[in-house]
């Protein structure tokens, strides 16, 4: 049974032959892949299109349900963004090198789901084209955006957020760019030296480089958290049944970082498979992501009950007919795949036969992410189909427009993200190196076969000593 | 007297600190520890023990940065709200606290963030042309030790570096 | 300088809303409403449609709740009485429904107007909740928050399709037509609350001293140069059209005021999440007012025989 993060002998160019392998000669399941992509995002092209035209009618929003599956979809995406980012920032600070064959491609994920998300605010708005009202700039009218609004708040920490991921995974990535330079031809050689900005690896480089990292990992932390925070807040600032809850920026923290979580076992093991990065996406490291999946899927299933408890136990009439119609009312299907899916499906990752058995993973972080966009959308519609006024309940299906750009912005990440793997190294190269440096140092043979070992694994030969 | 630019490649990164740590006693007489530049394919910090401490001015100016995002971000907002008498709203000051608290904070991390980036583009000198004795196994697997030495140190320099089993020798003159 | 003025004035700006935050009023619109006297006729909404050149969206999207009904006559049943039901022929109740005529509380403290991204719903000097229509760029934040629902978006052009020719011609020019992807709501006829306001202003009449003017627990700072309106020197379009003269508008800060009368008279005040009325048989309330908005629309409750 593997047990090791990495196999600490590996060469070290055998490691940039493999990284650099991945971003070459794209396979004909590749070109298939952006094919769909661009199929799926063409779905909400025309669709917005159509929508922009028309009006926000065809979406079949109404005056009572005035957001629907867009501004559910805006925190699924924004939530997936959390892990990548924060989770390396995380696990940067806390010198858990495992991150290093994991986090460029999760940093990506952070990015362009940053970058998906980006775009729901936008499409939601009745009036596109002024969108950019909402930025604090100087007019001649002297009008300015409210900035008592959760939504303003959204703009900055979103903007605030995407600058600082994009430069935390441009940064981290320069050394590789080197190396990408170092090695490529025609226009990747002037594209890599324009990105990797001179690098050629000097002490002074690395000394800026390795403070310049640190820091921002210890900003990228806060900001992550503030970020889902202030996204929690456009709920929890208002004063509707359901989404007027004090414990909403934490459900939404943990909901952020357990949808991210799952997206990068998905993606983990996508990668891996098509590839063939067995020698560094490594078992033992998506078990250690499972593992740190499972914990948050537990911190996510007890602020739920936090949530429902307080509900219950409190004097909210209102927020209490919500709830009970969540369990209930016409969204109780949803409402129970999400728990089911959110609090029951994770019991797998604590299985270690599951955890290492890849199709079952692959199967389950998919679901995983199912329930958590259902969350999402249980958030928003429940809430709005059972305010305060009477006269305006009412119950409201989403139409073909909103679900056709809900797919759609799958196939805009998929897009962003197989341009990526072709592009940039989708692996840390520098890292994997530093990673396996330091394991090949603390490595000694006689030991080793006594570490990492379970009880079903063969014995040693009797005849070493015990250490 | 010219003056010899001479870059030791090392495939054996114990030997290369063993190199510089020999420099930095002096066994070659005028050259001194300060003058090495270590290009290095991953980050070591290890390399600063050799070294010796040499700065790196990240911090200061993030912290500048953190502090004009947060006062900046605070007046930008104030004055905006301040100058926008025209839209109050029922039951709301004009400069309302919890939410500029909330927005200057995001401030305060993205001019952190901006600043931590410039400083290390300027700090680290990195947008530049590479210089001539770039090596692309630097990039690879191999450690690097860069001096500029005046010419008759030269040869004192390569032996030293050989008898740390160096793989490779670069040197160019430089006027 | 903005700085300047932030440093002179910040105990100003932190002003609390006992004082109307940093505010001087001119009025206070209000409105009381006895239901009692609503006999559920719809006037007041068609009336509203006239006068505010709100769009007909037709029976299919009326439906999909897509009307733009600023004006809306709400239909309540009691508790039904399943034994008397099933011995009448009818399907509804005997006493039918109660109504209740919903428009804009144009609240003091408004849900709707923080939430706003761009700052297109803000608060007037005459106490309404303001909406810009070129400002609003359609988040519609402020629906999903007001706890009314009493805001209705334009979910598409109706500008072509709503009124076909001749029908343009009854538009009122006295204010716009609103195009698709705008919020908008009641506005207590602002369009005659301005011409009545210039009306008084060109003949001179204006109060010429600032005043702080107590409202029931409310104190709102007036300003000088406010215009003097009569009581009843014009109404908004509801009022005018009910028959039963069900509707009362008028300016909360005029002591004579028959709405303000009214208030006093039901010990309803502004600036309350709880009236303490010492004759708990006043019939009126205020809708929601344990939410803190503080609603300027005051019911009177309808009384029935059992």
């Amino acid at each position: 049974m593997q047990t090791k993060d990495i196999n600490e002998q590996i060469k070290w160019a055998q490691i940039n032959k493999d990284v650099l392998r991945s971003m070459e000669n794209p396979r004909m399941a590749y070109w298939v892949a952006v094919g769909t992509c661009l199929a799926m995002l063409m779905c909400a092209v025309v669709a917005e299109i159509y929508q922009y035209q028309v009006g926000m009618g065809p979406a079949n929003l109404n005056w009572p349900q005035m957001w629907g599956l867009y501004i559910a979809t805006f925190i699924f995406w924004i939530g997936m963004s959390h892990s990548g980012t924060l989770l390396s920032a995380i696990l940067h600070i806390v010198h858990a090198d495992w991150r290093k064959p994991i986090y460029r491609f999760a940093e990506a994920m952070t990015t362009f789901s940053l970058m998906t998300a980006g775009l729901f605010p936008m499409i939601h708005l009745g009036r596109l084209w002024n969108m950019y009202w909402v930025l604090p700039y100087v007019s001649d009218r002297g009008i300015w955006p409210n900035f008592r609004s959760p939504l303003v708040w959204d703009a900055f920490a979103i903007f605030t957020y995407l600058t600082s991921s994009a430069m935390f995974l441009f940064i981290g990535m320069i050394p590789d760019l080197a190396i990408c330079r170092d090695n490529a031809k025609g226009w990747r050689k002037k594209l890599y030296t324009a990105l990797s900005l001179g690098w050629s690896g000097t002490d002074r480089q690395w000394r800026h480089f390795r403070k310049t990292y640190l820091l921002m990992a210890c900003f990228l932390i806060p900001l992550a958290v503030s970020v889902h925070s202030i996204v929690s807040s456009d709920f929890a600032m208002s004063i509707m049944p359901g989404w007027h809850v004090t414990s909403f920026p934490p459900y939404f923290v943990a909901g952020a970082l357990y949808s991210g979580c799952a997206a990068i076992i998905t993606l983990f093991i996508l990668l891996r498979y098509f590839f063939r990065f067995e020698e560094y996406m490594t078992i033992p490291i998506l078990e250690k992501t499972c593992k740190l999946t499972f914990v948050i899927a537990m911190a996510w299933s007890y602020l739920n009950l936090i949530e429902f408890a307080a509900t219950w136990y409190g004097h909210d009439t209102a927020a209490k007919e919500v709830l009970w119609d969540k369990f209930t009312g016409p969204y109780s299907p949803y409402f129970w795949a999400m728990l089911f899916f959110g609090s029951v499906l994770p019991f797998t990752l604590a299985f270690e036969k599951l955890r290492r058995h890849l199709p079952t993973m692959f199967v389950v972080s998919l679901l995983l992410n199912v329930g958590m966009w259902l969350e999402r959308w249980m958030i928003v519609s429940p809430t709005l189909s059972l305010s305060y006024h009477p006269i305006a309940w009412n119950v409201l299906w989403p139409s073909m427009v909103q679900w056709a750009i809900v797919f759609g912005s799958f196939g805009w990440f998929g897009l962003l993200f197989l341009v990526f793997v072709k592009v940039f190294p989708s692996v840390s190269m520098y890292e994997v190196k530093e990673m396996v440096y330091h394991r090949r140092r603390a490595h000694v043979e006689d030991q080793a076969k006594y570490f990492h070992r379970r009880l079903s694994d063969r014995q040693p030969a009797t005849d070493t000593p015990s250490p | 007297m010219s003056k010899h630019r001479i870059m030791g490649l090392f495939s054996d990164f114990d030997q290369a600190f063993a190199a510089v740590a020999d420099i930095r006693a002096y066994k070659i007489p005028g050259v001194s520890v300060d003058d090495v530049t270590i290009k290095s394919p991953i980050e070591h910090p290890e390399i600063e023990e050799v070294l010796g401490e040499r700065p790196a001015h990240v911090p200061k100016f993030t912290l500048m940065g953190a502090l004009f995002g947060m006062t900046f971000g605070f007046l930008f907002l104030a004055s905006a709200q301040a100058t926008f008498l025209v839209q109050p709203q029922g039951g709301k000051p004009v400069v309302p606290l919890p939410s500029n608290i909330v927005l200057t904070y995001e401030m305060t991390i993205l001019f952190g963030v901006l600043f931590t980036i410039i400083s290390f583009v300027i700090g680290s000198r990195i947008v530049r042309k590479r210089d001539t004795l770039y090596s692309e196994m630097v990039s690879l697997d191999q450690v690097g030790v860069l001096l500029e030495v005046d010419e008759g140190k030269a040869q004192a320099l390569k032996d030293l570096f050989k008898a740390h089993e160096v793989v490779e020798i670069r040197e160019e003159v430089v006027r | 300088m903005s700085l300047k003025n932030i440093l002179e004035n910040w105990s100003n700006y932190r002003r609390d809303r006992e004082a109307g935050g940093h505010h001087e009023y001119e009025h206070m619109w209000g409105m009381a409403i006895d239901l009692n006297k609503c006999i559920g006729c719809n006037a007041c909404a068609v009336a509203c449609y006239a006068e505010n050149n709100l769009a007909i969206v037709g029976k299919e999207k009326m439906t999909k709740k897509q009307g733009m009904h600023w004006m809306r006559i709400e239909r309540y049943w009691g508790e039904p009485d399943l034994d008397k039901l099933s011995q009448s022929s009818s399907q509804y109740q005997e006493h039918g429904a109660n109504f209740l005529p919903m428009m804009c509380q144009q609240c003091n403290a408004a849900t709707c107007e923080p939430v706003c991204p761009v700052a297109a719903t803000f608060h007037t000097p005459d106490g309404l909740n303001a909406q810009v229509y070129n400002r609003c760029i359609g988040s519609r934040y402020c629906s999903n928050n007001c706890p009314y629902r009493l805001r209705y978006f334009n979910f598409y052009s109706y500008y072509e399709s709503s009124w076909p020719a001749p029908l343009h011609l009854q538009l009122n020019p006295d204010l716009s037509v609103r195009d698709k992807g705008v919020m908008e709501k009641c506005t207590f006829c602002i369009q005659r609350i301005r011409v009545a306001k210039d009306k008084a202003r060109m003949e001179d009449r204006v109060e010429k001293e600032a005043a702080v003017i107590k409202v029931g627990d409310s104190t709102f700072r007036a300003a000088a140069g406010r215009g003097k309106l009569e009581d009843m020197e014009f109404q908004t379009a509801c009022q005018q059209t009910c028959p039963t003269g069900a509707i009362v508008f008028g300016d909360m800060l005029n002591p004579e005021s028959q709405v303000r009368k009214l208030w006093d008279g039901h010990q309803v005040s502004l600036g309350k999440t709880k009236q303490t009325k010492q004759n708990p048989e006043k019939r009126g309330y205020r809708v929601f007012e344990a939410l803190n908005t503080d609603p300027c629309v005051m019911y009177m409750e309808r009384v029935r025989e059992v």
